[in-house]
C-alpha cells in the first residue's frame, strides 16, 4: 500500500502495530479476524475524519471523500467505507433514503484519538488519567461503598496483569523487552499516585480492607516486576543502547530544564585528554613560509607618453581576405601541377610545417575553394628528420 | 614510586597539562623535569626513543587535527622569535617578551596590521597558552614547557626559521622599552605573583599536592645539577634570565619491556605506541605490526599500562585509553583525597574531576551536546550504532536559545572543549551545522561508555525504573 518497498524491517513494524490493535479491540471483536489486517486501514480512517472536520457544516458526498483518500487504492477505500458505515462511524445525515451527504460520528473519532495514544505509550498515560479519575471519585461524598469496592477490584486486575505481561516479557527474548518494557513499566509516579489512592479508600471504608490488601499487592507486584524488567536491561545493555529507553520528550526537557551544576555533574570522575596539540619545528617553519602574504603594490608597466593606438586595424580580417590569402597559399604551392605531394612541401622544421598545415586543412574544409587534401594510408617514419611521423597526402587542385 | 603512582601522574599530565613539582621532587618516570631556578618544576610525559608525534606523518595516519593549524604555528613561530633570543642555547626557557612585542612580529611576518589580525592572534596565543606551549600572563609572554620537547637535533631548524623571521618595524620612540616592561612587570609582579601563585596553589591545590606528595617522595632528587643530571641530559638553560630553569631528562620507563626485542621490532613497538596515543581516529590493526601480532600487542599494553592506558578495540582498529582503575585513581587524587588509602574500583559516588580538568561549564555544555547528538537520536532510532560519535550535529541555537547555560560561558566552553577534541564543529551551509562529539569520544573504554550512559539515564530520568536498576547494580556492586 505505502510506497515504500516492503522490507522485512517495516513488515514487522506493521505487525507491531496490528497486534496492539488486535490486543485492544479483543474485548469488542466478534471473531479473531475482525480486527484489521493492514494498518494502512486505520489511516483511511483517520484520513476520512480529517476530512469530515475540515469540511463542517458541508458534509462530505462520497465523491469528496473518494478524494479525500485518494492516496490509497479504490478497494481498500470502499472496504474501510463499508466497514465504517456499517458500524455507524460514518452515516448519512439524515436518515432516508438515496442520501448523499455523509457525517462522521464524535464516538468514533474519540475513539481514533484514544486508540493513537495507546499506542504510543502502551496506556501509561491511561493509566494515569484512571488513576487521577479515580482519586476524585473516592475523594467524593457522593461515592458508595460499592463504587469504592469495584473501583479498587478493578485497579488490583489492571495492575496484575500488567505485571503479568511484564513478567511475561522480562523472561523472553531481549529485544522485544526493549521494545515494549518503556510501554508497560510503571514509574514511581504510577505507584505512588496507587498507592495514594488505596490509602484513600481504606481510611474512608475501612471495612475495605480485603480488597485494599489485593490492591496493594497488586500495585507491589507491579513495581517489582517494573523494576526486574529494568534490571535487566540495564544489565544487558550495549554502551549507549539503553538510551533508547528514556523517550525523546525526557531528554529535551532535561536539557532545557536542568541548571549547570546538574548537567556537569554527568561528566564527573572521567577524564578527557587536555589540549595537547603537536607542533613540529617542520610544520611551524612550514607554517610561516605559507603565510598568507600581503600582496605587494605590483607597478603598472611603463607607458609611452605619445599617443599610441596599437595594431589594431593593421590586419584585414574580411572573410574575402582570407580567402584571397588562402588562395595564394594553394596556388604558390602547386605552381602549375594539379597534383603536389605534402613530402615535398613540408620544411625541415615543425613550427613552419604545422603552419602550413593548418593553412591546408582551412583549404581543404572550405568547399568555395577549388583545393582539397587527400590522405593515403602509408606512413614514413624518419627519427633524424622534422617532422619524424609523415602520413603522406597530397594536396589537389579539383578543377 | 610505585609503578601505580607513576601511572596516575602520567594521567593527571595528560588529563591537565604539564605537572608542577615541589622544590627537590624528581619527576615521574617517563617524564621530563623542567627544573626552575628555585629547584622546584614542572614535569611532563616525553616519548620513547625519542621519537615525537610527527612519527604519525610518516604512517600517514592523522593526529588529532589543529584548530587553525597555520595562524597558531606562525604565531607560536613569532613568540619564539621574540623570547628565544640567545641562539646558543636551547629555545627553552628563553627569556620573556611584552605581549605587544609578540603582537608586532607577528604582523610583520604576515604583513597585516588589522584589528582582526590582532584578534585571531590572541585567540591563537590563548590556545598556545592552554596547551602550555606559551606561558601567558601579565602582558608577558614566554616559551611554555612543551617547547622544551622540541628535539634538540631540530633546533637548526628553528634558528634557521627564527633569523627568517622579520624584525618588526617599531617607532624608535617607544614609551617605554621592552626591558622596562619586563622588568616592572617582574617586580610589580613578584608580590602579586606570590598572592596568585598561593590561590593558583589553592584552586589546583589537590593536584600540586599530588605532585609533590604522591608523585615524588620516594625517589631522591637526582643527585643534582651538575653530576648526572648532565648526564641524564642536561640541556641548557640561561641563568642571565629571571625565569631560567634547565631540562633534565627523565628515567627511561620503557627500557626493561623493549630491550628484549631487536631493532626492528622496538621501532614497530614504538611506531604503534605513538599511533594509538596520538592518532584522531583508530587505527588499522593490519598497518601495524605491534597490534597484528598478540605478543607484540602484550607489550604495548605493558607500555600503555605504565602511563595509566589501556587498548581499546573498534572492530579491527585500535586506539588508546585511559585505563578505568587509574582514571578512577586519577579522579579521586584531584577530589584532594590525597595520601588517604585510595580504595580500588570504581564506584562512581562523587569523585570530581581533577583540578586543571574541564570547567563546570565545558561538562554542561558537553552534556547538553551528548543529549542531543547521541541520546535523542538513539531514542529516536536514528542511530544505528552502539557508539559515542555521532552524525547529528547539535545545532548552536539549540545550545544558545534553550538551555540554561549562560551564553558567555556557552562560547568559551564550546571553545575550550573545541580545542581539546571533545567537539568537533561541523559546518554545512550558512544556519545548518553545529557540534557533534570529537574524537576523544574513540578513546573511551567500554566500561566508560556504559558508565556515561547510565550517569545520562541517572541525571535525566532518576525517577525511572532503569535509574532505580542503575542504582541497585551499583550498591551491589559496593556491597560486594
Amino acid at each position: 500500500m505505502s510506497d515504500q518497498p516492503l522490507t522485512l524491517d517495516t513488515a514487522l513494524s506493521d505487525e507491531a502495530v496490528l497486534s496492539t490493535y488486535r490486543r485492544m479491540f479483543a474485548a469488542l471483536a466478534r471473531d479473531s479476524g475482525a480486527v484489521v489486517d493492514d494498518p494502512a486501514l486505520v489511516d483511511i480512517a483517520e484520513t476520512l475524519f480529517a476530512a469530515f472536520a475540515e469540511a463542517g457544516e458541508e458534509w462530505l458526498t462520497h465523491e469528496q471523500m473518494r478524494f479525500a483518500c485518494r492516496a490509497y487504492p479504490a478497494d481498500q477505500f470502499d472496504n474501510r467505507l463499508r466497514v465504517l458505515k456499517g458500524l455507524g462511524a460514518i452515516r448519512e445525515v439524515f436518515p432516508k433514503p438515496h442520501q448523499l451527504r455523509h457525517r462522521a460520528s464524535f464516538t468514533s473519532v474519540v475513539g481514533l484519538m484514544f486508540i493513537r495514544r495507546m499506542m504510543d505509550d502502551g496506556g501509561q498515560s491511561e493509566m494515569h488519567r484512571l488513576l487521577a479519575l479515580e482519586d476524585l471519585n473516592v475523594a467524593d461524598p457522593r461515592t458508595t461503598m460499592e463504587e469504592a469496592r469495584l473501583s479498587a477490584a478493578n485497579l488490583a486486575r489492571a495492575f496484575r496483569l500488567w505485571a503479568l505481561e511484564l513478567i511475561t516479557l522480562t523472561t523472553g527474548t531481549i529485544e522485544e523487552l526493549r521494545e515494549q518494557a518503556p510501554k508497560l513499566w510503571g514509574t514511581e509516579e504510577i505507584a505512588r499516585r496507587a498507592q495514594g489512592l488505596h490509602g484513600t479508600i481504606l481510611t474512608r471504608w475501612p471495612e475495605l480492607d480485603r480488597v485494599c490488601t489485593d490492591l496493594r499487592a497488586a500495585i507491589y507486584a507491579y513495581s517489582d516486576a517494573s523494576r526486574r524488567a529494568a534490571g535487566r536491561l540495564a544489565d544487558s545493555a550495549g554502551t549507549t543502547r539503553n538510551l533508547t529507553l528514556l523517550p525523546t520528550e525526557t531528554w529535551r526537557t532535561f536539557t532545557q530544564t536542568a541548571g549547570k551544576e546538574r548537567l556537569a555533574a554527568v561528566l564527573d570522575g572521567f577524564v578527557f585528554d587536555a589540549p595537547a596539540p603537536w607542533h613540529d619545528p617542520a610544520a611551524v617553519a612550514r607554517a610561516v613560509d605559507e603565510a598568507p602574504r600581503p600582496a605587494p603594490a605590483q607597478p603598472t608597466p611603463p607607458r609611452s607618453a605619445l599617443p599610441d593606438p596599437g595594431p589594431q586595424g593593421s590586419l584585414d580580417s574580411s572573410p574575402a581576405a582570407a580567402i584571397e590569402r588562402l588562395t595564394e597559399v594553394a596556388e604558390s604551392l602547386l605552381g602549375s601541377s594539379s597534383r603536389v605531394a605534402l613530402t615535398d612541401l613540408l620544411g625541415s622544421d615543425w613550427p613552419s610545417a604545422r603552419r602550413l598545415l593548418a593553412d591546408l586543412t582551412t583549404v581543404d574544409l572550405r568547399p568555395e575553394l577549388p583545393y582539397r587534401l587527400t590522405w593515403s594510408d602509408e606512413l614514413t617514419i624518419d627519427p633524424a628528420r622534422e617532422p619524424a611521423w609523415l602520413s603522406h597526402g597530397y594536396l589537389e587542385r579539383t578543377s | 614510586m610505585t609503578r601505580d603512582d607513576a601511572a596516575v601522574a602520567h594521567v593527571l599530565a595528560r588529563s591537565g597539562g604539564p605537572l608542577r613539582l615541589g622544590a627537590g621532587v624528581a619527576a615521574p618516570p617517563g617524564m621530563l623535569r623542567l627544573t626552575r631556578p628555585d629547584s622546584t618544576g614542572r614535569a611532563l610525559p616525553v616519548w620513547p626513543d625519542g621519537v615525537t608525534p610527527s612519527l604519525l606523518e610518516e604512517y600517514q595516519v592523522a593526529p588529532v587535527p589543529v584548530e587553525r593549524s597555520g595562524e597558531t604555528r606562525r604565531v607560536l613561530a613569532a613568540c619564539l622569535k621574540c623570547c628565544w633570543t640567545d641562539l646558543s642555547v636551547d629555545p627553552w626557557p628563553g627569556g620573556a617578551a611584552p605581549l605587544e612585542l609578540v603582537l608586532d612580529t607577528y604582523r610583520a611576518l604576515i604583513g597585516r596590521t588589522d584589528d582582526l589580525m590582532r584578534n585571531w592572534a590572541i585567540g591563537a596565543l590563548r590556545r598556545l597558552h592552554d596547551s602550555a606551549w606559551i606561558d601567558m600572563s601579565d602582558g608577558l609572554v614566554s616559551l611554555g614547557p612543551r617547547c622544551a620537547l622540541w628535539p634538540p637535533e631540530s633546533h637548526a631548524q628553528l634558528k634557521e626559521l627564527v633569523r627568517r623571521i622579520p624584525e618588526p618595524e617599531r617607532a624608535t620612540l617607544t614609551v617605554v622599552a621592552d626591558a622596562d616592561i619586563i622588568a616592572a612587570a617582574r617586580s610589580g609582579a613578584s608580590t602579586a605573583h606570590e598572592e596568585e601563585a598561593s590561590a593558583q596553589t589553592r584552586q589546583s591545590g589537590p593536584r600540586d599536592e599530588v605532585a609533590t606528595t604522591e608523585v615524588g617522595n620516594d625517589l631522591p632528587l637526582p643527585d643534582s645539577h651538575h653530576g648526572s643530571a648532565g648526564a641524564l641530559g642536561l640541556r641548557g638553560g640561561s641563568p642571565a634570565s629571571g625565569s631560567g630553569g634547565r631540562v633534565e631528562g627523565g628515567a627511561a620507563e620503557f627500557d626493561d619491556l623493549l630491550s628484549g626485542y631487536d631493532e626492528r621490532r622496538r621501532a614497530e613497538l614504538v611506531a604503534a605506541f605513538m599511533a594509538v596515543e596520538h592518532a584522531a581516529e583508530p587505527v588499522q590493526e593490519a598497518r601495524y605490526t605491534a597490534l597484528r601480532d598478540p605478543a607484540l600487542r602484550h607489550t604495548l599494553g605493558e607500555m600503555l599500562g605504565r602511563r595509566g592506558r589501556t587498548l581499546i578495540q573498534h572492530r579491527e582498529r585500535w586506539i588508546s585509553g585511559y585505563d578505568d582503575q587509574s582514571a578512577a585513581l586519577a579522579t579521586r587524587l584531584g577530589d584532594g583525597r590525597v595520601g588517604t588509602a585510595v580504595p580500588t574500583g570504581p564506584d562512581g559516588d562523587t569523585p570530581q574531576a581533577p583540578a586543571a580538568a574541564l570547567g563546570e561549564a565545558e561538562r554542561a555544555v558537553l552534556v547538553l551536546v551528548l543529549v542531543h547528538s547521541v541520546a535523542i537520536p538513539r531514542a529516536e532510532g536514528v542511530l544505528p550504532e552502539d557508539t559515542w560519535l555521532s552524525p547529528h550535529p547539535t545545532p548552536v541555537d539549540e545550545l544558545r536559545r534553550h538551555t540554561q547555560v549562560p551564553i558567555g560561558e556557552l562560547e568559551s566552553a564550546l571553545r575550550v572543549l573545541r580545542h581539546a577534541g571533545l567537539l568537533t564543529q561541523v559546518k554545512a551551509g550558512e544556519e545548518a551545522g553545529g557540534y557533534v562529539p570529537g574524537p576523544q569520544f574513540h578513546r573511551l573504554t567500554p566500561a566508560a561508555r556504559r558508565r556515561l550512559q547510565e550517569e545520562l539515564i541517572l541525571a535525566a530520568g532518576p525517577h525511572t525504573p532503569l535509574a532505580a536498576a542503575v542504582r541497585a547494580r551499583r550498591s551491589a556492586g559496593n556491597d560486594r
